[in-house]
């Protein structure tokens, strides 16, 4: 059991010792029950902190963020900035700092571990609740508890918990300073339990599906910008950085390359889902943001889960196990799977 | 060379010739296929060869963009194992592309279509006999439609 009033004190010594510069972490929300993220760089706005089952967001995007602020400004940070971090949010800052993104000593990791207790699916409660809108989310055993205009209602974690967590191998975040929570995760289903059920579907069934869900996005980009994983300064996708100089012609600038038009058509949806796909091939660490975000609800966590489960057990690779682990793509080993080529 | 009487088994069309762009290193499979070439080896002309430093410089974005414009099968090949002039780029290349073959399969799109080999430079008939069998293989599922572009 995690006690709020830990994390509170924790951050509040930290930000009076001046050992940090500001902590990320969540207050209540001005959305319903669900918690948003906030920075605070005063030790008495600690108070302000919570910790609940709407504490969805992955916050090392906003270490990737304030990174390119700072580069922006030409500015160089004195002191680390701190999050709180689940476990899986401590595996993408593990994989940040695999990549040399930014140093150790820039972060201080206040890690929670949910123990196994999950964060809700928001599209999951609404369908079971039809309409009613709970103030508040607790945990509570195997149920979570939600305060209504209708009294307290109570509901079994495996109904209205985010597949990922159902899913989860790993609550406990092994990259921290400061730890909140027992090391122990509950995985009410089995690892890739969801991708395991959609493969049981034969070739063209998946085309079918795939083809769906490739022709409904509307290529917002919000799973680009929700990943902190993805921090290209240019991505492959925009090709928007062609020097353009008085000589360049019109020629030029139209046949530079793009690899994959901005605009939504089922091809270049599916070349720009492969790629983001790929890019994130032993770097994803299923935080599941791109899926919480995406707005006509394509399933990308198969995707990710599908390359994810390829590594483990291909390539005895799992990311963000590790900071001194070298890249999945960078490294090979000479049992790597050989069959398939002639 | 290539419109021969005993390869117009496709149902679909008489005509129809899969398209198959092939990705050769520059070391061992661009010199294969020439001497495929010089050793005049007959085999089908379905493939376009585009030479490349090596397999290991094969994005997977090569294969997504052939893909999307128009190919019917991509052919990576590379040296041996442990013949890359570069040390160690086909061990590069085959866990990368591995990868992009999963997914590819794991959309749906049919496993044929994606193809690799180690293609040495002493390996004429080799070269030629890869070329064949994909052809052969591709002929029947027809031409590819998932992942090219739409008409406009």
């Amino acid at each position: 059991m995690i006690r709020i009033e830990d994390i509170r004190t924790q951050a509040r010594d930290i930000l009076e010792t001046g050992e940090v510069r500001a902590v990320i972490g969540w207050r209540r929300g001005s959305r319903g029950m669900a918690a948003e993220p906030v920075l605070i760089s005063q030790p008495e706005e600690a108070e302000s902190l919570v910790w609940d089952p709407t504490c969805f967001h992955n916050l090392s995007l906003n270490l990737v963020q304030e990174r390119k602020r700072l580069a922006r400004k030409g500015m160089a940070s004195n002191k680390p900035l701190a999050l709180v971090a689940k476990g899986c949010d401590a595996r993408s800052v593990t994989v940040l700092l695999q990549e040399n993104h930014f140093r150790r000593e820039d972060v201080y990791v206040l890690g929670v571990s949910c123990e196994g207790s999950g964060v809700l699916d928001e599209r999951k409660l609404a369908r079971v609740l039809d309409g009613l809108t709970p103030d508040s989310a607790a945990y509570d055993g195997d149920d979570y508890v939600f305060q209504t205009e209708e009294g307290e209602k109570r509901l079994p974690a495996r109904e209205v918990m985010a597949d990922r967590c159902l899913e989860c191998r790993s609550a406990y975040p092994r990259l921290n300073n400061a730890v909140f929570g027992e090391e122990k995760t509950r995985g009410l289903e089995a690892p890739f339990a969801a991708l395991s059920r959609f493969e049981q579907n034969r070739g063209a069934e998946r085309w079918d599906f795939w083809k769906r869900q490739f022709e409904r996005c509307i290529r917002c980009f919000a799973c680009r910008s929700v990943c902190p994983l993805c921090y290209c300064e240019e991505c492959v996708v925009d090709s928007i950085r062609l020097e353009v100089t008085p000589e360049t012609t019109a020629d030029e600038k139209a046949n530079r390359i793009r690899w994959i038009e901005r605009s939504a058509s089922r091809s270049d949806n599916f070349g720009y889902h492969m790629t983001r796909a790929l890019h994130l091939a032993g770097r994803c660490i299923d935080c599941a943001e791109c899926e919480r975000v995406c707005p006509v609800h394509i399933p990308l966590r198969l995707l990710n889960n599908k390359l994810e489960r390829e590594a483990r057990e291909k390539f005895g690779y799992e990311p963000g196990a590790s900071v001194d682990l070298p890249a999945l793509v960078s490294s090979f080993r000479d049992d790597d799977p050989n069959e398939f080529i002639r | 060379m290539s419109r021969q009487g005993d390869w117009n088994l496709n149902p679909m069309s008489e005509t129809y010739e899969p398209k198959i762009v092939a990705f050769l290193c520059k070391w061992c499979s661009s010199a294969g296929s020439d001497l495929a070439g010089v050793s005049r080896i007959q085999y089908p002309a379905n493939a376009t060869p585009i030479t490349v430093a090596c397999s290991g410089s094969v994005s997977p974005q090569y294969v997504l963009s052939a893909f999307k414009k128009g190919a019917d099968g991509v052919l990576v090949s590379g040296c041996h194992i442990g013949d890359c002039h570069y040390m160690e780029g086909n061990y590069h290349a085959r866990r990368k592309l591995y990868l992009v073959k999963e997914l590819l399969e794991f959309t749906g799109v049919e496993p044929e279509r994606f193809r690799m080999s180690w293609v040495s430079a002493a390996e004429g008939a080799k070269f030629a006999q890869v070329v064949r069998d994909f052809v052969d293989d591709l002929r029947p599922l027809g031409s590819q439609d998932k992942m090219r572009n739409e008409p406009t």
